[in-house]
């Protein structure tokens, strides 16, 4: 992709420290990433949790870069004509039926089938070319002229075939079509592919990509997104949010409250102006942080004990 | 550079598969980067090169270990080059009055002497005796030995013993000798000591995990009824990582079907080019193939000493793929299907191993339970597996029993864990059952009960 303004991308330091300007704090290792992805032009594999900002990585970096964010999100049974392209079959159609008087005057004059079928042949694959091509996602992202941030949202939802048909385009930025050859990328996009891990990804796609695993943040990083994300919150009141999910991401759960859990959180008692957390307020508000009823009855008595550590 | 690529092998030689691909990429990295700043160069090469959240914690340990080495020998470099005043101080003094520092002969000697840094000597003379190639801790010695021969240790050991046995008559307890001497042997202590320690980390890095592996493929091959409790922790890992792998391989299998409903979508658009005819045509119908599998497991005495495994086994099938059905019987059939989601394993297996385990055998009993419990549920997606030795001390197999089974699933197989030609003897009774197994094999080690499942999950 062509950056126009480099000295956006020159260092991971500059990186972290625009990025935190634009509302999202990420540690020096995400920083890191998107530097070398820019650099080495190689995508990004980002694993991690659900709910610590992976998509929403994305979508900072297209906004930071001015590219347009193509995204594509993946499901058991997407395959390229839903991915990649697909022909525009009804034009196709309705073209045949509006050039089948066409053809007479086509085929006037030749002389027996032969020359019939050799004039037809000068005309072409008129029928599968670039103006019959409904382009998808995948194909949006190759042929934006300024080059784009492509984010394959959730592969390890896709199936094993499409993550071999990626193969292609992450490696050399370019795919094939069949009937037209193959498409190679106007400008390389930046690409990024999340996953949940429910599934074991492949070798070779890991391969390709720079793998950047986002753990849950630690207090203090935490800390800091509570404070840009959530404006008018009281700092001691953040802190003991932030104690509070911290103890509870070391309890046994089904499901651990992510960063996306706690801003909503600290959202929700911002709004019902809560000074203080007590054991009623969180009592009240715990099923904003935990999706689970098996959770919720398991934390439910600890209430108590966890905001006593608290103080 | 060479320092990435070192580090590079030890990842590798720690299990981690780092291709020749990613190795150029964490490279390219390093030069867009530069190693100056020991997080970013940790980010850095975890982002090429680690791939697996498994793999994350051996290499933060070898990266810690690694890295600390080369800053120290970077260090020494950087002393080498530009001698630091202390040094200097030395080498005047050494050139003054006292002039023992001359008289050192040796190369060796002269360095130490003069209190030169080795560590990149050391690393040097490492290097070209092939450190890296350690695997056992027996072999410490030995690299300790040919890197201080490499740095000259011969001809210093032939200067100290050369001081104390030179035949000079005229001033034999010459004091400046003997100064020189027992400076020398000091200093030849501190130089034996800093390469031991280096050896050791080196050891730790290039050798703790191979070693571990030696350990998981001989674990892999040996037989079940072998093994050591000791060995039992490091066998579930492997026993878990098996059973993964066989999961993440086969678990989501999807099939384009030529019945079903057709698309109408689809077949219009592959028909288009031909005006409208419909050449070929589309399906709806894609299936997601997941196995069902029952899984029976006999635990009595006869067979006590590999059930554990086999369970451990079953417990982390059960644990990676769905649609598993465990059962276990001495006498009665039992089904853990609930105890083994409910409990950790460790105390699934030993709950089950007291309650059930170590009885006398009974088919016949345990099969009509086996009857009245699953025989509805078994349909021709199932896939039946028996873990046992069909050793029923004299009793009536009801052979009739799992005739109906492999009649009714798609395909039973029969794991004995004991070998070909002791089936049938004594009062094993497999071939009675043999007929109505699609296959029965002896499953004795790992290595067996891998290929085994993995051939039942090919095919479902």
């Amino acid at each position: 992709m062509i950056i126009k303004h480099q000295e956006k991308i020159a260092s991971p330091e500059i990186i972290q420290s625009r990025y935190e300007a634009l509302g999202y704090i990420c540690s020096n290792s995400v920083a890191t990433a998107i530097y070398l992805a820019c650099h080495l032009q190689k995508p990004i594999l980002i694993e991690g949790p659900p709910g610590v900002g992976k998509t929403e990585l994305a979508k900072i970096t297209a906004a930071y870069l001015n590219a347009p964010l193509i995204r594509m999100q993946c499901y058991e049974g997407l395959d390229e004509s839903k991915a990649l392209y697909e022909w525009k079959y009804g034009k196709q159609l309705l073209y045949t039926q509006v050039l089948k008087e066409q053809l007479g005057d086509v085929l006037r004059g030749a002389k027996g089938l032969d020359e019939s079928i050799t004039r037809l042949h000068e005309f072409g694959d008129i029928f599968y070319s670039q103006e019959f091509l409904e382009p998808r996602p995948l194909l949006q992202a190759l042929q934006s002229e300024d080059g784009a941030v492509l984010l394959i949202d959730e592969i390890d939802k896709a199936d094993q075939e499409f993550e071999a048909f990626l193969l292609e385009l992450l490696s050399d930025y370019q795919v094939s079509i069949p009937e037209i050859g193959t498409v190679k990328a106007v400008s390389t996009p930046i690409v990024m592919l999340t996953s949940n891990n429910t599934r074991e990804l492949g070798d070779a796609l890991k391969r390709r990509c720079l793998h950047l695993y986002i753990p849950f943040p630690d207090a203090a990083l935490e800390s800091r997104i509570l404070a840009t994300q959530v404006e008018g919150l009281d700092a001691q009141l953040r802190e003991q949010i932030v104690a509070i999910i911290g103890k509870l991401r070391d309890m046994p759960l089904k499901k651990s409250p992510a960063v996306s859990e706690t801003i909503d959180w600290a959202r929700a008692l911002l709004l019902l102006n809560v000074a203080e957390l007590d054991s009623h307020w969180v009592k009240e508000t715990l099923n904003l942080l935990l999706k689970f009823q098996d959770d919720i009855e398991l934390v439910e008595p600890e209430i108590a004990a966890l905001l006593k550590s608290l103080r | 550079m060479r320092f990435v690529a070192d580090f590079i092998g030890a990842l590798r030689e720690a299990g981690l598969p780092v291709s020749p691909a990613e190795s150029l990429d964490a490279l390219k990295a390093i030069q867009l980067l530069g190693l100056d700043s020991r997080e970013t160069c940790k980010n850095v090469l975890a982002l090429t090169l680690v791939k697996r959240q498994d793999d994350q914690e051996i290499y933060e340990e070898l990266f810690d270990l690694y890295f600390t080495g080369v800053e120290k020998a970077k260090e020494a470099d950087q002393g080498d080059s530009e001698p630091s005043e202390d040094l200097l101080a030395a080498q005047k003094d050494a050139g003054n009055g006292d002039d023992s520092a001359a008289n050192a002969s040796s190369a060796l000697g002269q360095a130490l002497i003069q209190k030169e840094d080795m560590s990149l000597a050391i690393a040097q003379a490492a290097v070209a005796e092939k450190l890296s190639t350690i695997v056992l801790f027996t072999q410490k010695n030995h690299f300790a030995y040919k890197i201080m021969q490499r740095l000259g240790d011969e001809a210093l050991s032939a200067e100290i013993h050369g001081v104390t046995n030179s035949p000079e008559p005229k001033n034999s307890p010459d004091p400046k000798q003997k100064k020189l001497q027992r400076e020398l042997i000091k200093s030849r202590a501190r130089l034996l000591d800093q390469v031991k320690d280096y050896v050791e980390q080196q050891h730790q890095i290039f050798a703790q995990h191979k070693g571990q592996k030696y350990r998981e493929d001989f674990l892999q091959q040996a037989k079940l009824s072998q093994l050591d409790r000791l060995d039992y922790k490091l066998m579930q890992t492997l026993v878990r990582r098996a059973a993964r792998k066989l999961a993440a391989q086969h678990s989501r299998r999807r099939l384009t079907r030529k019945r079903g409903q057709l698309d109408v979508r689809k077949t219009i658009a592959a028909n288009a080019a031909f005006d409208g005819a419909l050449f070929h045509t589309r399906w709806k119908a894609t299936r997601v193939e997941r196995p069902k599998v029952v899984a029976i497991c006999d635990v009595s005495g006869s067979v006590s000493r590999v059930a554990r495994f086999l369970l451990l086994f079953l417990y982390s099938l059960q644990d990676v793929m769905p649609k598993v059905r465990s059962f276990v019987f001495a006498s009665d059939m039992v089904e853990v299907t609930e105890l083994f989601k409910q409990q950790e394993i460790e105390l699934a297996l030993e709950e089950i191993m007291k309650r059930w385990g170590g009885l006398s055998t009974d088919y016949a009993k345990a099969l009509s339970g086996f009857q009245s419990q699953a025989l509805a549920s078994i349909d021709k997606k199932t896939t039946v597996i028996m873990l046992g030795d069909a050793r029923n001390n004299q009793g009536d197999g009801r052979v009739d029993i799992w005739e109906q089974v492999f009649r009714k699933s798609k395909r039973v197989l029969w794991l004995n864990p004991e070998q070909r030609n002791s089936w049938d003897s004594g009062d094993s009774i497999m071939s009675e059952y043999l007929p109505w197994c699609s296959s029965a094999e002896p499953c004795r080690n790992l290595k067996d009960i891998e290929r085994i499942f993995s051939r039942i999950l090919k095919y479902s």
